[in-house]
């Protein structure tokens, strides 16, 4: 045998070797998600999504007391900037997170009381405000410009019980 | 002080006193001039008596006693009172109410009962829903009118119509005002001013000529703004033929909570500032965007509210001039502008 051909059969093994191991190597990961599993995933984003748009509509009485939600100065999210966070911030001196800034609102134009940053409903209203800037570029930091969400259509939204923006809930 | 470059459509723009200056803003911020124009309609023959009217609109009044918005209501009267000269009478661009209620309307009536003029008003949608503008009738009388002063006709529409979503849903009359109380709510469909206005309206103006000054008064914008926030009326291109004759037709309009200018044919249009709270402008271009404000910052508790204040000349220019509470206008906005 040729110093050649015992170079390329080398070739042809380590090639061999490569592909087995690539091969073994796509079945040690996690196979993909069935399309069941992936409605599922999905189903749960939208339901915290919805649960979102029920907080930022009042839905959550503590959060206000002055009758004030989110949604009445942030319509589909606008201006809230959830893509531009974390930035410094004036009110606090330094660079906070955007759920901190969601608690800023809550506690000072609605004067309500803060949600858990860890909880659900925190997740929630930030899973809402990033859904309507899905796409949109993120810049953590700058916001000298009022930002706007994505454009929603017309008579497109939710199908949920309407909460009731502003309505007074003081006892 | 003329401010006119050019009595042209295409040339001018102008804001009062400060044209050099206008010009240098505009070019800093990468306005082209001719693109941008700014323009006023030829102006009527007929003279007008020079006054000077202003706007207040969506104070979006709580039940709560002492509640932050009927102060700034209280200081939007203030303000007012204090221009001078004293304007000849106030035009209220409506959602005196945040929830329709008759405490809610009755507090903002007693609180505009301090305005030292004449106070003309129109509902807006917070108004209205929970008793179809029983309460707001009964203390502000009708919704549609007419009046002519010093040579300027004026007209004020409800605007904020919609099909009836309610009865056969079964809603009660808190859950169709719950509905509409929401900016971005997909269930009530766009408003407008509906048949009877339309008739209405065109009976009203049948018989001025064509050079007669005419100024409308809506709640929302006469123009597709952003259908999806109601800031839009369905029938304005309806009201925008009746009223085509003209030479020149103003519109000025509340619910948008923010500056804005946009001209369609022979009819300018102005929003007003809110009382309560500003609105942020949607995501859509805008053919005249040097007429935005200032971005709302939510530190300073009313920035990016306040009044506005129209003063006309003898040949139907208007000079308008919004007032914040804060400083919340760009340069190129703070002196004003004429339509």
């Amino acid at each position: 045998m040729t110093t050649n051909k015992m170079l390329k059969i080398e070739r042809v093994l380590a090639v061999s070797a490569l592909a087995a191991v690539l091969a073994a190597g796509t079945s040690w990961a996690r196979a993909p998600f069935t399309d069941e599993e992936l409605a599922a995933q999905k189903a749960a984003l939208v339901e915290s999504i919805a649960l979102g748009y029920d907080l930022w509509h009042g839905s959550r009485a503590d959060m206000t007391t002055n009758g004030l939600a989110c949604g009445n100065c942030h319509p589909d999210t606008a201006a809230s900037n959830p893509q531009t966070f974390p930035k410094y911030m004036t009110m606090y001196g330094k660079v906070i997170p955007f759920r901190e800034m969601v608690n800023w609102c809550i506690e000072n134009p609605q004067a309500g009381t803060r949600l858990d940053v860890d909880g659900d409903d925190m997740t929630a209203m930030e899973a809402y405000a990033f859904y309507l800037h899905r796409g949109k570029e993120i810049t953590p930091g700058l916001a000298s410009e009022q930002t706007t969400p994505i454009v929603v259509e017309y008579g497109t939204g939710f199908a949920r019980t309407p909460t009731g923006i502003g309505v007074d809930n003081r006892p | 002080m003329s401010d006119i470059v050019d009595h042209s459509r295409r040339q001018f723009l102008s804001f009062a006193g400060k044209a050099g200056l206008t010009t240098l803003v505009a070019q800093a911020v990468g306005i082209n001039l001719g693109v941008v124009d700014i323009v006023r309609a030829q102006t009527g023959k007929r003279g007008v008596e020079p006054f000077r009217f202003a706007i207040v609109s969506d104070s979006h009044l709580y039940s709560m006693p002492d509640h932050k918005f009927d102060q700034q209501l209280a200081e939007a009267v203030a303000q007012v009172n204090a221009m001078t000269p004293l304007p000849d009478f106030v035009l209220f661009g409506g959602d005196v109410a945040q929830n329709g209620t008759e405490d809610q309307l009755v507090k903002g009536s007693k609180i505009l009962a301090e305005l030292k003029m004449p106070l003309k008003i129109i509902p807006g949608e917070h108004d209205w829903y929970l008793d179809m503008g029983d309460a707001w009738r009964g203390l502000f009388g009708d919704e549609t009118w007419s009046f002519n002063h010093k040579g300027v006709h004026f007209i004020g529409l409800n605007s904020i119509l919609v099909r009836d979503f309610w009865t056969e849903a079964g809603m009660t009359p808190l859950e169709r005002m719950t509905v509409m109380e929401m900016l971005e709510s997909p269930i009530p469909g766009p408003w407008g001013v509906h048949e009877k206005q339309l008739e209405w309206l065109a009976n009203d103006v049948k018989d001025l000529a064509p050079d007669t000054p005419v100024v409308i008064f809506t709640h929302s914008p006469l123009w597709d703004y952003y259908p999806r926030w109601n800031f839009q009326t369905s029938d304005a291109p309806e009201i925008r033929e009746i009223l085509s004759k003209f030479d020149n037709v103003m519109s000025y309009h509340g619910h948008v909570h923010q500056t804005l200018y946009n001209r369609i044919g022979n009819m300018s249009s102005v929003a007003a500032l809110g009382t309560a709270w500003p609105w942020p402008y949607p995501p859509v271009e805008l053919a005249f965007p040097e007429t935005r404000m200032n971005r709302a910052d939510p530190s300073i508790a009313t920035d990016g509210m306040g009044t506005q204040v129209i003063d006309l000349s003898g040949s139907f220019e208007g000079l308008v001039q919004y007032k914040p509470f804060e400083d919340s206008l760009t340069p190129f906005m703070r002196d004003g502008f004429k339509v």
